[in-house]
């Protein structure tokens, strides 16, 4: 097994072209899209500036005393109520909306003006303003009582947007649904007829202190990586079918060796790679653009745990295609691997665009491919590291591994007598 | 120790081995001699255990091979008609890498490498990349590789296939020392006579998946003992002349080149003083006649009306 390792490293790390592939490309990837769409995620993208009028029917100081009344009506312990009054002023939806407009790196990208809602429709009507954002009326109140007591219902923001400026709008309605995100609730958006788009906001109390966002570097660091891992697949079966051609295959038969001691090394080699390769990009992300925090433990223990998932199940991967491309003794395999199928893995694992406002069924599907399951997995790590989170789609990636190696199995041919 | 019974392989429609009995003794230098597409790699490839016989069957030291290959695998060396060694590694990493398949490591494998280094002459390049090799220095590592694990029985499928005549005579002397010297029991496949009658004692030739002639080179000489084989040159090209010639009573079989003609006469047949009565009536000069004793390539274009490269 050493020596197959060995000889396999060695010749992946002599192939320039490969090495471009694998390093240089996302690297490079990663870096134009961190630079050119940093303003999607923190807002300095002059290109998109809009103005959006925000029209407020909420009396965001009564919806709050409504709240606190409720408390008292509660029969809690005084320090009880007294933590949830304070909690009802601090947490006021509106107030984060609104200081979350005002902030540096929206306000660059969106300039807020507030005006009644008469006004605000002239004005879209008129175009001189591209939407509008409607707090509606009781939307404290609903919202605290969603957050505090869990009460059903949620409370609604209305996007107006006038025609033609859907590209915009939809920059706008990622914002306050990243807005929504940012406060971690549960959130949906449903987009209505007239360009419309409503945000729910619903959820619970005890996730509201976790405030974490993703820039566009850690974003792309992890889609670009999840993506080219897969790479490792074709260049494995590229070599495979190399020694097939050039009957090195031959004499690794002539050795005796078991032909699975073959199968199983080129799997291992490319978990080895995968995982060599994760860790270069995301510790050259790191180093050059500071796109994760170097020095908390604990995070990159997580990240190593699903890269290591991740590295296998590409490992898998590669197997399955080494015992197809010998199958049919053909280099066609890995070829159409890497020019269709890896894109069309990425797009569904959401490597290319955000999978949010896609149908139900690529999101499926998505979930199920290693990458996009990997993807998830970094995502929902790097905005709360939670173990348990990363259950669901570490097992996905397991099943697919189990998969990929049965496949393997029954393809691979059996040169083991004197066939 | 190694032989073949009635080994037969049938490809879809082609017939590429067929009812091929070989036999290999030990010590021996056995050649397989055949032109393009005789069916000298299958049949290679089938007695490798490489490739399973449509029927027949291979032997070693009388136990049939096809079911358990692995006491033929660990007592033969093959050298392919490919180049099959990682272009990306060099002769040493290579050599390495085959090596540890076979089990050695360490200082055994360090010193198995140098000797098969030294042996085909390249220790002092073993660090370059086998592209950057010349083609018959990858012919000589190929050959380097077959001899890691210190096999008995060396097969060579066309081992001097597209190489310059240093490298050829090197390979060849190579080949020669080992089964001279060392008493590796060689079988040698090749579609130049010249190579085989050189270097083995015992030749098969083969044709159309058949085996068409066997027996020592004597032997097999023998079948032209009847005949002899005239080698004519002339001051300059005279078809009209040559055609003459091939058409003289008795003369089997003319062969013409650009100044020169090779005719095949029976032994005793009185050709001189016809030829030079042509000659003179053609105005043509004779510069050089030579009556050679036939060679492999005669048997073959005896045997089958054709040159080994046609
Ligand atoms: N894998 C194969 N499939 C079909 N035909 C083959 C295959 N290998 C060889 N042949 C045919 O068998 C014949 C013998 O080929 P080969 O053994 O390579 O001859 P040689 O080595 O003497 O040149 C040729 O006609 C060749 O086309
Ligand atoms: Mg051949």
């Amino acid at each position: 097994m050493g020596a197959f390792l060995i000889k396999d490293i060695m010749l992946l790390l002599r192939d320039r072209y490969e090495l471009i592939i694998l390093l240089a490309m996302p690297f490079l990837l990663i870096a134009i899209l961190g630079f050119s769409l940093r303003g999607i995620f923190s807002g300095d993208l002059e290109a998109l500036e809009m103005d959006v009028a925000l029209v407020s029917e909420d009396n965001e100081a009564q919806g709050i005393e409504a709240v606190q009344n409720n408390v008292d009506g509660m029969g809690l312990s005084q320090e009880a109520e007294q933590a949830l009054k304070q909690l009802a002023e601090s947490a006021s939806p509106q107030t984060m909306l609104t200081s979350l407009l005002d902030s540096e790196e929206i306000s660059g990208l969106v300039a807020i003006e507030r005006m009644g809602r008469e006004q605000a429709e002239e004005n879209l009507e008129a175009q001189s303003v591209d939407a509008i954002i409607i707090v509606p009326d009781g939307f404290t109140q609903s919202a605290l009582n969603n957050m505090l007591f869990g009460a059903s219902g949620g409370a609604q923001l209305e996007v107006l947007a006038a025609d033609g400026a859907s590209p915009k709008s939809d920059v706008l309605v990622s914002i306050l649904e990243e807005f929504v995100r940012t406060v971690n609730f549960e959130s949906s958006i449903s987009r209505l007829a007239g360009d419309r788009a409503t945000v729910e906001i619903s959820g619970g109390i005890e996730t509201i202190t976790a405030q974490k966002s993703m820039t566009s570097f850690q974003y792309y660091t992890v889609s670009m990586a999840v993506m080219f891992v897969l790479f490792v697949g074709s260049a494995v079966a590229r070599q495979a079918n190399l020694e097939q051609r050039q009957m090195v295959f031959e004499r690794i038969r002539l050795s005796n060796r078991p032909p699975l001691l073959y199968l199983s090394s080129k799997a291992v080699a490319a978990a080895a790679i995968v995982f060599i390769q994760l860790s270069l990009l995301f510790g050259l992300s790191t180093l050059l653009f500071q796109t994760f925090a170097a020095d908390s433990w604990d995070f990159w223990l997580g990240i190593a745990l699903i890269s290591v998932v991740l590295a296998v199940s590409v490992g898998c991967l590669a197997a399955f295609m080494v015992a197809l491309t010998l199958r049919v003794e053909s280099d066609a395999v890995p070829a159409i691997f890497s020019a269709g199928v890896i894109s069309l893995m990425a797009f569904v694992g959401g490597s290319f665009v955000p999978l949010d406002g896609m149908p139900e069924s690529i999101r499926t599907i998505g979930s199920w491919t290693p990458n996009g399951a990997a993807l998830s997995a970094y995502f929902s790590w790097m905005l709360d590291p939670d173990v348990h989170q990363l259950s669901g789609p570490l097992a996905r990636i397991c099943m697919v591994c189990v998969l990929f190696l049965a496949a393997a199995l029954a393809l691979f041919p059996r040169k083991g007598g004197a066939a | 120790m190694l032989e073949t019974d009635k080994l037969t392989k049938k490809f879809k429609d082609t017939l590429a081995v067929d009812d091929v009995s070989l036999e290999l003794r030990k010590g021996e230098s056995v050649g397989l001699l055949g032109p393009n597409g005789a069916g000298k790699s299958t049949a290679i490839a089938m007695i490798s255990t490489l490739l399973k016989p449509s029927s027949g069957d291979v032997r070693l030291h009388g136990k049939s091979v096809l079911k358990d290959p692995g006491d033929m695998r660990r007592v033969l060396g093959v050298v392919p008609q490919k180049i099959a060694l990682y272009e990306e590694l060099s002769a040493y990493e290579n050599l390495k890498f085959f090596g540890r398949l076979y089990g050695l490591s360490g200082k055994k494998l360090e010193q198995r490498i140098g000797y098969v280094l030294d042996l085909v002459g390249l220790a002092d390049r073993k660090k370059e990349l086998v592209k950057h090799y010349s083609g018959g220095m990858q012919r000589r590592v190929n050959l380097a590789a077959a001899m890691m694990h210190e096999p008995e029985v060396l097969i060579m499928d066309e081992p001097t296939v597209g190489i310059d005549p240093q490298s050829r005579n090197h390979l060849l002397e190579t080949i020669r020392r080992l089964n001279r010297e060392e008493g590796m029991t060689v079988l040698y496949t090749s579609h130049y006579m010249e190579e085989v009658e050189k270097l083995c004692d015992r030749v098969y030739i083969m044709d159309h998946g058949k085996v068409i002639a066997q027996g020592t080179k004597e032997k097999l000489k023998a079948i032209l003992s009847d005949q002899e084989t005239v080698w004519i040159e002339f001051d300059q090209s005279y078809p009209e002349l040559f055609k003459k010639l091939s058409e003289i009573e008795g003369v089997q079989h003319a062969d013409a080149d650009e100044r020169s003609l090779k005719l095949i006469i029976p032994k005793g047949m009185r050709l001189l003083a016809s030829l030079f009565h042509e000659a003179e009536r053609h105005g043509a000069q004779v510069t050089n006649v030579h009556v050679q004793t036939p060679t492999l390539e005669d048997v073959f274009l005896r045997l089958t009306g054709r040159t080994l490269r046609d």
